[in-house]
């Protein structure tokens, strides 16, 4: 390792709401491997956008090779050679790797593109990097792994200096994760500068030097990899301080029926053989990381994803559900986790939106019975406590806590007795938080069943009554809540070496 | 101006929709004084001919533009209709009944072809009503071997002209009171059904539609097939006007009934959809033509405003929606 090449002292940043960074200090020295871990929403992915410029930090300074920069957007900052190399890829799959790698700078003979020297850069890049791909070769032709290689030869053709990998091997298989590395060493040995965001605990143990830990937005610790265990990190990540109380025991009497029952769930790669129950009255919470499959889970038994195989079972009857129409006709419930984009009609009126899955219930004949739908929205206005000045506002002037309940108003006007709430609360301020989780305790008590799917773990421990864990598409662990702890839930939803 | 604007009563006719309404009177004061002889019944009477067909058609396609979609063949759908039924009129005889039928039964055919192909398949709108437009001008073209057609004048021997009494019996422009009860039955389609309930819907977040269990799919076709229905009828109320349809043309209405669409505060993104102000867009589009003729100017520049009106209409309902968000 090589002296100090970048350094981020006391970056502070916030956006309405929420304090997203609280004075972190970060340094990464030159021929390292720096991994950066924290729970969801723990800062990490905030803290590279501000180093790289997507967002302006308020307070702080970021120091890189000895002096005091500020990047105003991703490819000034790649021009002093700080590159990152997504998770998601960004590349073009109609256009062939050469021409991807050099987009936006091709090599031009006069006013054509100069296709042979692309692919003559490209092959040296690759032979630098000992990587096996044909230049010429069509993007979407190659596996997720190739793809990623081309992301990073790009990066690396940028004269990088360093290297921001976020959640570089979620979408990779064993062998493409080892070629990966072998890649990362030797981008060490030529002594640049790597940060590596990965929940994956084995891997960080396998190929970083040092560990750096955030958490609800602030640094927490950084450790010699070495020295330290598994469980080290864990109890970095997870922190001693729980917040609110935890539930203690379940309150779902043992006699409750099984009122959803799901065997061998299959759906694309994120949800394999899935199988799990849910009892009358009972808050089932779904723990685990980003990517985890939870909400692939959700949407594949709500039938909002096809599905490859699996069996479900409503109150002890088998049935089929092949689109959201056929769950909500047996009486399922969706909240999304993306609310503006799946659970709400933004531009329409609260009572357009409270009726819309229940429309059915409010004709007059051929006609909207709009007294009738106007009474039922004012009832749940009241009932959920939702605040606005009447059930004619259009629901993008609520707030985000106000349009979670007009989104779970809907399900109740429909009368729905298993309801998927997916990050309930996310992106609601603390008050109404506390209140969306007092609904759904009532909720259960009055005999709904609810499967809450959560990524911070404060929530599942308060809210459940038993715990999914689930880690890249399969059900980890089934935790009874009077055995869950976060260090449990944290071992079961990261993934460990076989 | 704001207290005028939260008027209880303004707010429910909608602050734009009177704009545009005086914006119309304005623009017959302006050509009555430009145009000598411009006032009068006779001008009015030939506006409401314009309104009828253009109304029926702007109607029908206002569903789709709520939808968040776009149907560019209406225009050729009611021409093709208009042709096809003729035809089977003068050459193979055809009772008039049956033919005005037999129109209305080839634009919902058309509004059904478009709306399966948008809805079940997941074809572009705007690539499938351009296909459709080039569809219905050569099926019109085929069907009658190049050759315009003339339907029946209102004195025709036959007794065949009888239908033109949809539009005018004597000075009466009964046109005028179809196109109203049209209007009505379309209004309460639009706010007061569950079909336009979920077309509105859709157009503004079909996502959210289809995962609170609503067949998306089922509804956004049905405003392909009212579209198709209303080019059909429109192309009766074409005819019993102006008599005489050629084959190859009609495009130029997509665009002048679009437009009444986008003045009546129906937004291109979909979700938000007046029939009242199409209505009015409709009038203002009609009384534009006549002034122009009456100006003693072409049918293209016409086109040049309508064009220019469409632009800025969708232009200001976009700047409308980036100030909101």
């Amino acid at each position: 390792m090589g002296e100090v090449i970048l350094q981020m002292k006391l970056i502070d940043k916030s956006f309405p709401g929420v304090h997203a960074l609280d004075h972190v200090d970060f340094s990464l020295k030159r021929g390292e491997v720096h991994a950066l871990m924290g729970e969801n929403g723990a800062g990490k992915s905030t803290l590279m956008k501000v180093l790289t410029g997507i967002y302006t930090k308020d307070s702080g300074s970021i120091i890189f090779e000895g002096k005091e920069v500020e990047f105003h957007n991703t490819h000034h900052a790649q021009e002093a050679g700080i590159v990152i190399v997504h998770q998601e890829l960004n590349m073009i799959g109609d256009l062939t790797v050469a021409q991807n790698i050099f987009i936006g700078r091709e090599f031009k003979k006069g006013f054509m593109i100069d296709d042979r020297k692309m692919i003559e850069e490209s092959k040296k890049l690759f032979n630098e990097l000992h990587i096996d791909i044909d230049p010429r070769a069509r993007m979407s032709d190659l596996t997720v792994g190739k793809q990623q290689m081309c992301e990073i030869a790009k990066a690396i053709s940028h004269k990088a200096k360093v290297i921001i990998f976020d959640e570089p091997s979620a979408a990779l298989t064993e062998k493409e994760i080892e070629d990966l590395f072998a890649i990362i060493r030797d981008l060490r040995k030529q002594n640049l500068g790597i940060i590596y965001i990965s929940h994956r605990m084995d891997e960080i143990k396998v190929i970083t030097d040092r560990v750096t830990v955030m958490r609800d937005g602030s640094y927490v610790g950084t450790l010699i990899t070495n020295d330290c265990t598994k469980e080290d990190i864990i109890n970095m990540m997870v922190g001693r301080v729980i917040y609110e109380e935890p539930k203690t025991h379940s309150m779902v009497p043992k006699d409750a029926p099984v009122v959803l029952k799901v065997e061998h769930l299959n759906a694309g790669k994120m949800v394999q053989d899935v199988s799990f129950e849910l009892r009358k009255g009972e808050i089932l919470g779904f723990s685990g990381l980003m990517g985890a499959g939870r909400t692939e889970t959700a949407r594949a038994l709500f039938g909002a994803d096809p599905k490859q195989g699996g069996s479900i079972y409503i109150n002890g009857e088998k049935v089929t559900i092949n689109s959201p129409e056929d769950a909500v006709r047996h009486g399922i419930g969706y909240l999304s986790e993306d609310r503006k984009r799946f659970g709400i009609v933004v531009q329409k009126t609260i009572t357009e939106n409270s009726t819309l899955a229940a429309l059915e219930n409010y004709m007059a004949g051929l006609f909207i019975n709009k007294s009738a739908e106007k009474d039922v929205t004012v009832r749940y206005i009241r009932e959920l406590d939702t605040k606005t000045p009447g059930p004619e506002q259009l629901v993008v002037n609520l707030s985000g806590g106000n349009q979670q309940k007009v989104v779970i108003a809907k399900w109740l006007v429909r009368n729905c007795d298993i309801l998927i709430f997916d990050e309930p609360t996310r992106g609601i301020d603390v008050g109404a938080k506390n209140e969306i989780y007092k609904l759904m305790n009532r909720l259960a008590s009055e005999g709904k069943s609810i499967i809450m799917i959560s990524s911070e773990m404060t929530e599942i421990l308060r809210m459940s009554d038993r715990i999914i864990v689930m880690c890249e598409g399969r059900k980890t662990g089934e935790i009874a809540i009077e055995e869950a702890t976060q260090e449990a839930i944290m071992d079961k939803a990261t993934r460990d070496i076989k | 101006m704001k207290s005028f604007k939260n008027n209880p009563i303004v707010k429910k006719l909608g602050f734009n929709r009177i704009i545009l309404f005086c914006i119309l009177l304005l623009m017959y004061g302006v050509f009555s004084i430009l145009i000598p002889g411009f006032a009068g019944m006779a001008r009015i009477m030939s506006i409401f001919n314009y309104v009828y067909f253009l109304g029926f058609l702007a109607l029908g396609v206002t569903f789709v533009i709520a939808t968040g979609g776009i149907d560019f063949s209406i225009g050729p759908v009611m021409f093709c209709c208009a042709l096809m039924a003729g035809y089977s009129m003068n050459t193979y005889g055809a009772p008039v009944i049956v033919s005005i039928l037999m129109s209305i039964a080839i634009g919902l055919c058309f509004g059904t072809f478009n709306g399966y192909l948008v809805a079940f398949v997941g074809v572009p709108p705007f690539i499938v009503s351009m296909a459709t437009m080039n569809i219905a001008k050569g099926l019109g073209s085929v069907f009658t071997q190049t050759q315009s057609v003339s339907w029946p004048q209102g004195n025709d021997p036959s007794g065949k002209g009888w239908f033109r009494g949809l539009v005018k019996i004597g000075d009466i422009p009964t046109g005028l009171i179809l196109f109203a009860v049209a209007v009505v039955i379309l209004f309460f389609v639009m706010n007061n059904t569950k079909a336009g309930r979920y077309i509105l819907c859709l157009g503004s977040n079909k996502e959210a539609v289809r995962l609170s269990g609503v067949n998306v799919r089922k509804w956004q076709m049905l405003a392909y097939v009212i579209c198709g229905t209303m080019a059909g009828i429109a192309a009766i109320f074409f005819v019993s006007a102006y008599t005489t349809v050629q084959p190859g043309l009609g495009d130029t209405y997509n665009n002048e009934a679009i437009a009444s669409c986008v003045m009546g505060g129906t937004s291109m993104a979909g979700g938000l959809a007046s029939i009242g102000g199409t209505v009015i867009g409709v009038f203002v589009i009609s009384l534009l033509q006549e002034g122009i003729m009456a100006m003693r100017m072409t049918k293209e520049v016409q086109m040049i405003i309508t064009g220019l009106i469409v632009i800025v209409f969708v232009y200001a309902d976009v700047s409308a929606r980036r100030r909101k968000s």
